[in-house]
């Protein structure tokens, strides 16, 4: 095995490790392995179901988003709990065995190659995150549903994603950050300003996370702790130099590669974190973003008939419901989004669907973001018979699965739709939409500024 | 492997100062011509450039201190203004006096190289006035920031949604309240915000943590000017002020770290502390001791006291018991005809509320006038705390009343005016200061008609000055209410309430066309996804 060596642009201070230092050493080397190397055979499923040859970037952020979990599907602080346990178990056993042994591992390069691995750990993950803000893709501009729904009626979590897909300008340079942050840690010589940024930045989601009830807390926490450990390497000569204004020389260790495939695979193995997460990561997310955002569906709705519907008339079993706020039966009003989505507001209770991590789903009925987090309205996707004039509406809310209603729908004119059919209890329903030339004041002010007057 | 220690090129002294170096830096020309046009240009800007901040100062009541009267001294316009803030008429996004600024500070370095140049200037006295100049942005911005910090720290610069603003749909507002409103709903999330602001702001007091305040405060402030420009929230030229000010705290030490950890070499960084003498050091030691007690001890005190019965974005006199909560309009009768309930109808009214302060909304489809300000400021009368109101649409009217409970009377205003009160004198600015072009036309009416409500009506009315809480009676408070109010025209609704408990309420009145009106509110219970904090503002 090579030696750690350092760099011989100055001669640093040696550091001797102590032998508590090496005890803390082991543990912490044990934990950040246990929760970057993939030993979860979930892992493995997921990566040979990956088709390369037509490899999608929801793939590579799922690879990317790669944390054990042994209790449930996604990690716990009580995983984090197990991994110490193992950690601390092989720990002792390591210390216990290294006595025995004329050599000592080398801890220089133990240190050397853990840095590494974790600065290419989370570097991965920034930009799997960043690329998805970069192109707005992770908080998409609120659907028309959305903009109809009372503030109070959402989740904070979604009224977090929503306040950040309002303004896309702002949720790329969010991605900007994360991503200029992964480069500056892929280039070792400026690993701890990266490390910096990700405190401050990842330190902020995962306290958004905290109050809004994100549900990725125990993820960018796991993110700080590396960023964390990478830091701390510098702090005691930075306080040198820039609290106690004294000289300081940086300590750094740099591997020697003896042989020349040892560099070649070096550089491989750093072309290719380039080419998969920079360069197809990045052209995908681009494309993604300008042709199929991932969370709404991608296909498209009844022909001119987006937008929002007074329920003028209501008729439940030929009989006539006027109009009313507390009825759960009768239709309030009800939205067509551009793709085909459908739904209505009444007084009928939600269980909302409250799923608030981050996963790229594959499928239509997957992505169902305008439905976290969101109560008021029901949700339903529907397909659409053109030559019969038939919707077939599926609830698309997993508390309400199976529920379906069957309309047949006439368009007198542009503004109107006639709905006839039987909704989720088999209840024949007679029901006329008519358009609503809704301005929403987001826009309206988003297009003439707060300096003018508005009447709304 | 063998150790080496680092040589130690100065012991550290006995007074716990770090070395000085052991000769000063050299400057190079260009350098001392940047710092001069730098040393103008800072000094500038961190001096207060209006003559009603140095009033406002003069005439604080120290004895019944408000907060806003130490956030104002913390908060002040600065720059040079003698030739006015545009450029060719344009103001450039409010950032016209900086560039004019710079333009005079090029001017006068100028003019200082040519006269220093007659002269042998030894380097210490320009390390010794950089010294000094970065105490000024130290000391400018750490009181800056600690002033907007404490806001969110007692979390009342964001309030949690009144019910009103619960019920408006999320694309009847605008951008900038909708970021509001989204630190409002995690408060907890806001103090949060607030301890890193008060944190930066004193890390900038000690000449040894400022780096890391520097860093701090233009990491979270540079995430603060994007926001505002991202929502158009209208305080961009201030947060970019402080980013302007801690990146030039940041300056001396980009060589350093660059050199250690670039160039990967033995690093010794340039710092230059001046020896003052006992007197100066008495001076020193007793200003920032000073500074350090107002800003962090008082203004820390004033702020919780405000929080806790005073939140100065909401109106703080607690509303009638029984009135408060969701109600249904079951009935609605305008000039005794009947308009039974139809979300299209733009007379009858849908969805009240009567809030826990002193406001009564309800919503009609029917467009009026948005007032599209921050609901800031430092307004003192309930009727002028806007934050309920301000860019929200949805056809939502907001009311403020001043209740008679003994003859169950409630005297109704309109929160919405067309000429916005002034807010943010001090510091000069003219951040929700939005005049419509409807409001321009009008005439400011400062006559204002007490006479709607009778004196006997009064007498049980009370005096809202003295509504709150006696600790937050201050001389502020005294000033502004016995100042007549301005442009008061708004719409006026008299209604007489009728209730038990709370839970049905029949009103009869007239609106603000004289109508008669006759409605019946049962109160519902509307459950919301947004669930309140344990942190509370206000007493109520």
């Amino acid at each position: 095995m090579t030696t750690g060596t350092y760099s011989n642009a100055y001669t640093p201070p040696v550091t001797r490790w102590k032998e508590h230092e090496k005890i803390i050493f082991r543990v912490i080397f044990i934990y950040f392995l246990v929760q970057v190397i993939p030993l979860d055979w979930k892992f493995y499923r997921q990566l040979f179901a990956i088709s390369w040859l037509h490899l999608q970037y929801a793939d590579i952020f799922n690879i990317a988003h790669y944390t054990p979990a042994l209790l449930s599907g996604t990690t716990s602080y009580a995983d984090w709990a197990i991994f110490l346990g193992v950690a601390l178990a092989g720990a002792f056993i390591w210390t216990i065995v290294e006595k025995n042994k004329q050599h000592p591992a080398n801890y220089d390069a133990l240190y050397y190659w853990l840095r590494a691995l974790l600065r290419y750990r989370l570097a991965i993950a920034l930009l799997a995150y960043g690329f998805i803000k970069f192109f707005p893709l992770q908080s998409p501009y609120p659907s028309l549903s959305n903009l109809n729904t009372p503030y109070g009626d959402f989740t904070e979590w979604k009224l977090f994603s929503l306040t950040l897909g309002i303004v896309p300008g702002y949720e790329s340079f969010l991605g900007l950050v994360e991503i200029i942050a992964a480069l500056l840690l892929l280039y070792r010589k400026t690993t701890t300003l990266g490390a910096f940024i990700v405190l401050a930045f990842t330190g902020n989601v995962f306290m958004s996370n905290l109050a809004y009830g994100g549900g990725e807390n125990v993820y960018s926490l796991f993110l700080v702790l590396i960023a964390l450990f990478l830091f701390v390497h510098d702090v005691p000569q930075l306080t040198r130099l820039l609290a106690q204004g004294r000289p300081a020389a940086p300590v750094r260790y740099r591997y020697s590669f003896t042989h020349a495939w040892q560099r070649n695979a070096r550089l491989a193995a750093k072309g290719l974190v380039i080419l998969l997460f920079i360069v197809v990561y990045g052209v995908q997310t681009y494309a993604a973003a300008h042709r199929a955002p991932y969370q709404y569906p991608a296909d498209a709705g009844l022909a001119g008939a987006q937008g929002l519907y007074n329920v003028r008339e209501f008729r439940i079993n030929n009989q006539v419901l006027p109009y009313s706020d507390i009825d759960p039966v009768r239709w309030q009003d009800v939205v067509l989004e551009k793709w085909n989505t459908l739904s209505i507001r009444s007084n009928r209770p939600v269980i909302i669907d409250s799923t608030n991590t981050d996963r790229i789903p594959a499928n239509n009925s997957l992505r169902t973001f305008e439905l976290h987090g969101a109560a008021a309205r029901h949700y339903y996707s529907y397909v659409a018979d053109t030559a019969k004039h038939l919707l077939v509406l599926q609830n698309r809310n997993p508390h309400y699965k199976g529920e379906q209603l069957l309309l047949h729908y006439e368009r007198p004119d542009s503004a109107t739709i006639i709905l006839t059919g039987v909704n989720e209890n088999k209840a024949a329903v007679y029901v006329v939409l008519e358009r609503v030339n809704k301005k929403y004041l987001l826009e309206e002010v988003a297009r003439k500024g707060r300096r003018r007057a508005i009447k709304r | 492997m063998s150790t080496i220690s680092i040589p130690e090129i100065h012991a550290v002294k006995d007074n716990g100062l770090p070395p000085l170096p052991a000769t000063p830096a050299r400057w190079k020309t260009y350098e001392l011509i940047a710092f001069r046009i730098a040393f103008i240009f800072f000094i500038a800007i961190s001096i207060p450039n209006n003559l009603e901040w140095y009033s406002h100062v003069a005439h604080i009541n120290w004895l019944r201190l408000h907060y806003r009267d130490l956030y104002d001294i913390a908060r002040f316009g600065s720059g040079i203004n003698f030739f006015g803030n545009t450029i060719f008429g344009s103001s450039l996004y409010g950032y016209a006096n900086w560039i004019i600024t710079l333009l005079i500070a090029i001017a006068g370095g100028f003019i200082w190289t040519a006269i220093d140049s007659r002269r042998k200037s030894p380097a210490q006295e320009y390390n010794r006035l950089y010294y000094w100049l970065r105490v000024v942005v130290r000391y400018r911005a750490g009181i800056g920031i600690i002033g907007f910090g404490f806001t969110k720290l007692l979390p009342v610069q964001m309030p949690f949604p009144s019910l009103g603003l619960l019920n408006t749909n999320f694309g009847d507002f605008s951008a900038q309240k909708i970021y509001w409103l989204s630190i409002g709903i995690v408060p907890w999330y806001q103090v949060f915000a607030g301890i890193v602001e008060v944190t930066a702001g004193t890390l900038l007091f000690f000449r040894k943590t400022t780096t890391l305040g520097a860093a701090l405060l233009v990491g979270a402030l540079g995430d603060i000017v994007y926001v505002n420009f991202a929502y158009d929230g209208g305080v961009h030229v201030y947060s970019s002020y402080f980013v302007l000010l801690g990146g030039f705290l940041l300056v001396k030490d980009i060589p350093v770290l660059y050199r250690f950890w670039i160039r990967e070499t033995y690093t010794t960084p340039s710092c230059y502390y001046p020896v003052l003498s006992k007197a100066w050091q008495y001076a020193r030691i007793t200003l920032k001791a000073g500074v350090i007690v107002l800003f962090l001890g008082v203004l820390y005190y004033l702020q919780y006291v405000n929080y806790k019965f005073d939140p100065y974005k909401q109106p703080s006199t607690a509303g009638v018991k029984a009135l408060r909560g969701n109600y249904r309009v079951t009935e609605f009768r305008i000039n005794n005809r009947v308009i039974p309930y139809d979300p299209t109808d733009s007379v009858r009214w849908q969805q009240v509320t009567f809030e826990k302060w002193t406001t009564l909304t309800y919503k009609a489809n029917r467009a009026t006038f948005i007032d599209l300000s921050n609901g800031g400021g430092g307004p003192m009368r309930d009727i002028n705390r806007t934050f309920e109101l301000t860019g929200t649409g949805g056809g939502q009217r907001v009311f403020h009343y001043y209740a008679d409970t003994i003859d169950h009377v409630l005297y109704l205003q309109d929160k919405y005016k067309a000429i916005p009160d002034r807010r943010n004198r001090v510091a000069g600015d003219s951040d929700g200061d939005r005049q419509s072009p409807y409001a321009r036309r009008q005439k400011p009416d400062d006559t204002i008609d007490g006479s709607w409500i009778s004196a006997a009506a009064w007498a049980h009315i009370g005096n809202e000055n003295h509504m709150i809480d006696k600790t937050v009676w201050t001389a502020r408070r005294d000033r502004e209410f016995a100042a007549a109010p301005k442009n008061e025209k708004r719409n006026r609704m008299v209604l007489q309430y009728e209730t038990t408990d709370g839970a049905h309420i029949i009103l009869k009145g007239t609106d603000e066309h004289k109508d008669s009106l006759y409605i019946v509110l049962d109160r519902i219970n509307r459950p919301y996804q947004v669930k309140p904090s344990t942190l509370d503002a206000g007493k109520y």
